[in-house]
């Protein structure tokens, strides 16, 4: 898996949201987008996602043009995310929220029917999937009334179900306890090494994205200001003076 | 490794017991009372046709709920499709055959094919610009009926339709022409209560509930919304198609924007998305409506206040009242055993 972006821009009226950004995603890389808030860096994920069309630029997975594709086409081509806002199916249980995705996955989509016996397998596979994160036990509760910190981890679930090649996780960690945020940090490494999944994280916590990735992208209005390995991003002039101007949220 | 996020969850979280019951008993009472009907009113035809007329009515809310309960898709224009059928049947009868076995087929595969090409555009959009839009379709109906008026009568109907016949047997007993409403109305119920447990109806809830979600989990959400919307067209005809055969005409007021509007009413008032309640819904309104009506003529601004009020107090519907009713009859038995 190589997802390679090249130019990539976005306008929203006069401001440059996202600028001539070209970055590449390495395959089972954990790769951390790092800026202040206003970077761009949800922009940018809604541009590989498809959830915004960029104005110039072109993203590739795999060496396939995929720019402009659907978020549904994107996510069948292995290519998932979670949300900053947590973005879930809050009135539907625990395991529905997953098995969704599983069906999906499946191409099942449209199906007017479905055996017992497969249906059966879909849950048995949500259940693991719910496992992995840390929901067992929690399958038939209301998704909506889960605290948020499970909530998050849901998310995560949903987009896990797809079996992606790459996963975009945009502030997983964001309004978590100390605690929780460790077991998320956990996770996301154990995803990388057990599922050979690519992840890509937007994350304010400096700390804790020096320790987690591989690769860091640093933006600033919409630019990439600086990329490399922790140790480079940890000396860099730029990102230090984007530190002194008080704009991280670190 | 375990991976429990332990958060400081509240201990009261809610079980989502999916609970199967209260749809079964509601399904089931309608099912005998309805089915049984023309044996304890023998002595009051009008009371049949009256029932007739609340069966109809039931199948074209469950249209609507096929659309509105499982996409969210909210129309005001539903009596777009229920008015195309009525035509299109009573057009067929008059010019072609009195064939049920033909014509309603023939009417539901014209309703699906020309709601496949307009919902194509029509699903496109969504919230205000979508229920507008839906409004606009049924406006336009509505004025074709009066600009084709030589083929359909204009403002005063299509009148003189031919008895119907089913597979060559007249259709004419008030009796005959109740069970075969009720058994389309239970078939049409059976196959949205199915489909709710398919992935196709999975989908579509995914679709209601968060439609963002739903595109970015693969699902491809206009496909979908597509469906339900040719679904719920195709139902709609079959149900307007019923009404011009039992009915022998059919006028222009069946394509009205107060038609949608009622029938948007009987799903509100059953509850959306619980495709029994918007039945009991329809049946609820039809009776009321003819008695309340005969009482008074203001019996519109009762309606209208008995919206508002399910609106605000029972968003739920009659069905969310009967199933909060339900729940606490039956935690109440639990304290006290
Ligand atoms: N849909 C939109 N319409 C107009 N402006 C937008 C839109 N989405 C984002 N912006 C603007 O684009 C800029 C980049 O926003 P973006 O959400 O990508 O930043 P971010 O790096 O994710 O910030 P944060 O850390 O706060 O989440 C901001 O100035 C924002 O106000
Ligand atoms: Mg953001």
């Amino acid at each position: 898996m190589t997802l390679e972006i090249h130019g990539l821009s976005r306008r929203f009226g006069g401001l440059k949201a996202v600028n001539d950004v070209t970055t590449t995603i390495a395959d089972k890389s954990i790769h951390s987008i790092i800026g202040p808030n206003g970077a761009g860096k949800t922009t940018l994920f809604n541009l590989i996602t498809g959830a915004l069309a960029p104005d110039e630029g072109k993203v590739a997975f795999n060496g396939n043009d995929i720019t402009g594709w659907t978020p549904e086409r994107l996510a069948h081509a292995g290519i998932a995310r979670t949300f900053q806002r947590t973005s879930i199916f809050k009135e539907l249980p625990v395991i529905e929220n997953v098995a969704l995705a599983v069906r999906s996955r499946r191409g099942l989509n449209r199906s007017m029917f479905c055996s017992m016996a497969q249906e059966k397998a879909i849950r048995e596979e949500s259940r693991e999937i719910l496992a992995r994160v840390g929901l067992n036990g929690k399958e038939n509760i209301r998704a909506g009334s889960l605290a948020h910190g499970f909530q998050r981890a849901l998310d995560i679930a949903i987009g896990l179900a797809l079996e992606p090649k790459i996963m975009l996780m945009d502030e997983p960690l964001a309004g978590m306890s100390r605690g929780d945020r460790e077991t998320v940090a956990t996770l996301i490494t154990r995803l990388r090494e057990e599922l050979g999944v690519a992840i890509v994280v937007v994350e304010h916590d400096v700390g804790m994205v020096m320790r987690l990735s591989d690769r860091i992208t640093v933006m600033q209005h919409g630019k990439v200001i600086a990329e490399g390995p922790p140790s480079v991003i940890r000396e860099d002039e730029a990102v230090k003076n984007a530190y002194l101007h008080g704009n991280f949220a670190a | 490794m375990t991976s429990s996020i332990a958060m400081q969850s509240k201990p009261s979280s809610v079980e989502m017991k999916q609970s199967r019951t209260p749809y079964l008993a509601a399904f089931i009472l309608l099912a005998i009372v309805g089915a049984t009907l023309p044996l304890w009113v023998t002595g009051n035809p009008f009371l049949l046709m009256l029932a007739s007329h609340a069966v109809i009515a039931a199948i074209v809310a469950l249209s609507l709920d096929l659309l509105t309960g499982n996409t969210g898709l909210l129309s005001f224009g539903h009596a777009a499709w229920y008015g195309f059928g009525a035509y299109l049947a009573g057009l067929l009868s008059k010019n072609f055959s009195a064939e049920m076995v033909l014509i309603i087929p023939l009417t539901i595969v014209a309703a699906c094919l020309v709601a496949a090409v307009v919902g194509a555009i029509l699903v496109r959009q969504i919230g205000k610009t979508f229920a507008i839009l839906t409004l606009a379709l049924s406006q336009i109906f509505y004025a074709l009926v009066f600009v084709l008026s030589d083929q359909t009568g204009g403002e005063d109907g299509l009148q003189g339709i031919p008895m119907a016949t089913l597979f060559g047997n007249t259709v004419a007993s008030s009796q005959a022409w109740y069970w075969l409403l009720y058994g389309v109305l239970i078939i049409s119920l059976g196959g949205a209560l199915y489909l709710r447990t398919t992935p196709l109806g999975r989908a579509w809830l995914a679709i209601r509930e968060n439609t963002e979600r739903a595109s970015f989990i693969g699902v491809n959400t206009g496909a979908l919304k597509l469906i339900a919307y040719v679904f719920s067209a195709g139902l709609a005809s079959l149900a307007g198609a019923l009404f011009v055969l039992f009915n022998g005409a059919v006028s222009p007021d069946v394509l009205h924007w107060f038609e949608s509007g009622k029938i948007l009413m009987y799903v509100v008032l059953g509850g959306v998305g619980t495709i029994v309640g918007p039945v009991f819904g329809a049946a609820l309104f039809t009776f009321l409506e003819h008695y309340v009506s005969s009482y008074t003529d203001a019996w519109l601004i009762y309606f209208g206040g008995l919206f508002v009020l399910i609106v605000i107090v029972a968003p739920g519907g009659l069905f969310g009242i009967g199933r909060s009713i339900y729940a606490r009859f039956k935690t109440g038995k639990g304290q006290t055993t």
